[in-house]
């Protein structure tokens, strides 16, 4: 019986709210980036064991060079490098974490890029490592890397058209409602709403395989099968 | 009379094709090169793209000069480690390029995540490196006390480093097994089930799950140590280092062994930096850099151990790097288990966890390598990005570099010593 659960164990003392681990001193790694890099870098916030900046996207070559090559700073090993959507009305970033073994800190880039054009510079020049984070980020963001010599898509099929870890991307279990990727809304029982289902943009299988009277009709709304719609994002 | 002129039978594949056509125009979908007919006709037929390439890359991997063939291994390889297919360049049995084409296991876990509350987010990392499961439990739970300002409870903490060693050592345990299997030698990947085996018992008894254990929570762990787990435990620490040592014999000095893997494959250190190689991939190249000792999380602070590392960053040298990290390992458990102290396993948190606004970065040493999450709070209940950064996916990129000139034999052998798993690299 010892292994069957008891009643929920006494709640741990330390409160929500309390600062977490061991403060790290980043003092010597922040005076080095005001330092080193200007006012190219925008933002500097510290937490536990980060100290993040702030760029441009066009800067974001420059800004990593400097962090690499500099002895001091000494961030040789790209960590990580993901992209990060703000939503329709806002931006895109590209966030790269890097590591040094002269800091106590991860140091985190935030590269800002347009949503209405969604161009960087690759860092495939600086790390080699860094090509399959930029097709991953070019497959799921739709993030164009200027520079980069394979900028494929690496999950999905090369003939796919959207980019699904956009905000606005609608995901299958909305495919009634909305232009799915890709989906066949039908496979669905409680999408057999026909009518509705015409309305919905996007939705490009033939009704009248299904019904005999309803009108053969192409795409609605110039939507295309498998395009991202830009109209609304899943409600949270 | 006249004799009719019978039209010639069609080819049943034609039939085929052009039934599959008219469908594939009825639902509005394209057609392939095939359908249309034209200059790459036939090319999906032996997986090949029927398009024009896309990049420089591409062109210069799918162009094929005099003497040059390509071959695909995979996606249903018996040692493609999971669904994977390698497009291999080769010149009689001589490698000169490969293309790793990923994305037959692709989940979309972080899209998915980001559509599920914080605990529940929990249950979808796990089948992602089905190897490393508690690993890939750790990363997001420590990124979302982090996020939420909580702090596990020092006992949850022993008890999360505990699990996650015998998890590394049982995956570094079944890489010893499938490297060896990689080339032609059976024997070994059975006593590394038989061993893998009793660690997955061990993690059963403390979490009630064999593969995909769903056992860390945020704010602590799901389960105290019980008695089956204890005496489990002290039963496999009497003779797991005899096992291992058998599993040596059988390997380690096994000639054929060495001479398949010594001198092949050779990482250096400064390549495998550029590469965005970690973990023991890393270390074995030379490049002391374990996320344990770079950033301590969890209790590994408070925990003795050197970070190893191995001289020359061949596939004998990442061989030799998991069968020191197992021994790491259990030295680490037994501090573990020798200074576990008394207390709560778990922190109060609510059922729904909603963060303030913010992010955070948490990243643990996996079996194989830096597994790293960021994850942004917008004060909702469900993460507004997750993200996973798989070691096994980066690690990939160095078989096109290390693996021109080699024999088409030795491609599993190298790719098995980085240890890929495929649930992580497709994600």
């Amino acid at each position: 019986m010892e292994h069957v659960r008891g009643p929920r164990p006494a709640a741990h003392p330390l409160g929500r709210g309390r600062s977490l681990t061991t403060p790290v001193a980043v003092g010597p790694l922040v005076r080095l980036l005001t330092e080193r890099l200007g006012t190219t870098a925008r933002g500097l916030w510290t937490d536990a064991d980060t100290v993040e900046i702030q760029v441009d996207g066009a800067d974001n070559v420059e800004v990593l060079r400097a962090l690499r090559d500099d002895d001091e700073l000494d961030f040789f090993f790209l960590a990580d490098a993901a992209a990060v959507d703000y939503g329709i009305d806002a931006h895109f970033e590209v966030v790269y974490h890097l590591y040094s073994s002269k800091h106590p800190a991860w140091l985190r880039v935030r590269a800002h890029v347009e949503r209405g054009n969604p161009r960087i510079p690759t860092i495939t020049g600086l790390w080699e490592g860094a090509m399959f984070h930029e097709r991953e980020m070019y497959d799921m963001m739709g993030i164009v890397f200027e520079g980069n010599r394979d900028l494929r898509r690496i999950y999905m099929s090369p003939d796919y058209r959207s980019f699904p870890q956009r905000r606005d991307f609608v995901l299958p279990d909305d495919a009634a409602d909305s232009a799915a990727a890709g989906v066949n809304p039908l496979e669905r029982p409680e999408t057999w709403d026909l009518d509705r289902l015409r309305q919905a943009p996007g939705v490009t299988f033939p009704p009248s395989e299904f019904r005999d009277d309803a009108p053969a009709e192409g795409p609605h709304d110039g939507v295309q099968d498998g395009e991202t719609a830009t109209d609304k994002s899943r409600p949270r | 009379m006249t004799t009719t002129e019978r039209p010639p039978i069609p080819d049943p594949i034609d039939l085929d094709r052009a039934e599959e056509a008219r469908l594939r125009t009825a639902a509005g979908l394209s057609l392939t090169a095939s359908q249309r007919g034209g200059e790459y006709a036939g090319f999906e037929d032996i997986g090949l793209p029927d398009r024009p390439p896309q990049t420089e890359r591409e062109a210069e991997v799918y162009s094929l000069a005099e003497g040059e063939m390509l071959l695909n291994m995979g996606p249903q390889h018996p040692s493609t480690h999971g669904v994977m297919r390698l497009v291999v360049k080769l010149r009689g049995e001589v490698i000169v390029d490969i293309d790793p084409v990923l994305g037959y296991l692709h989940r979309g876990i972080e899209k998915l995540c980001e559509n599920a509350t914080y605990t529940t987010v929990m249950t979808y990392v796990d089948p992602m490196d089905y190897l490393a499961v508690m690993h890939n439990e750790h990363a997001p739970a420590m990124a979302f006390e982090k996020l939420y300002g909580i702090e596990a409870p020092k006992r949850a903490e022993y008890i999360r480093a505990l699990v996650v060693e015998l998890d590394r050592v049982a995956s570094h345990g079944l890489m010893m097994g499938f490297l060896s299997l990689d080339m032609g030698g059976l024997t070994p990947i059975l006593y590394a089930f038989i061993n893998r085996d009793e660690v997955v018992d061990l993690l059963s008894a403390i979490s009630g799950q064999r593969m995909l254990f769903n056992f860390f929570r945020i704010g602590g762990v799901n389960w105290d140590v019980n008695d089956e787990f204890l005496s489990r435990l002290g039963t496999w620490r009497s003779h797991v280092l005899k096992n291992i040592e058998m599993n040596e014999h059988l390997i380690t000095d096994n000639e054929i062994f060495r001479g398949r893997t010594i001198g092949m494959g050779v990482l250096s250190g400064r390549d495998a930096i550029a590469l965005g190689v970690s973990g023991p991939n890393l270390r074995a190249s030379g490049v002391a850099f374990d996320v344990r000792k770079a950033h301590p999380y969890s209790i590994y602070r408070e925990l003795e151990f050197d970070v190893i590392t191995q001289e020359s960053g061949d596939v004998y040298a990442r061989y030799l790097q998991r069968i020191a990290e197992i021994k790491q390992s259990i030295h680490l458990i037994d501090q573990i288990i020798d200074r576990m102290p008394h207390g709560p396993v778990q922190a109060q948190v609510p059922g729904i966890v909603r963060p303030r606004p913010g992010r955070a970065y948490a990243a643990v040493e996996s079996p194989r390598g830096l597994y790293s999450v960021y994850a942004i709070s917008d004060g909702g209940p469900n993460p507004y990005r997750f993200r996973m950064r798989d070691p096994s996916f980066i690690s990939l990129q160095a078989l096109p570099k290390l693996m021109p000139g080699h024999l088409v034999a030795d491609t599993m052998a190298v790719m098995a010593s980085f240890d890929p798993v495929m649930g992580g690299v497709d994600k």
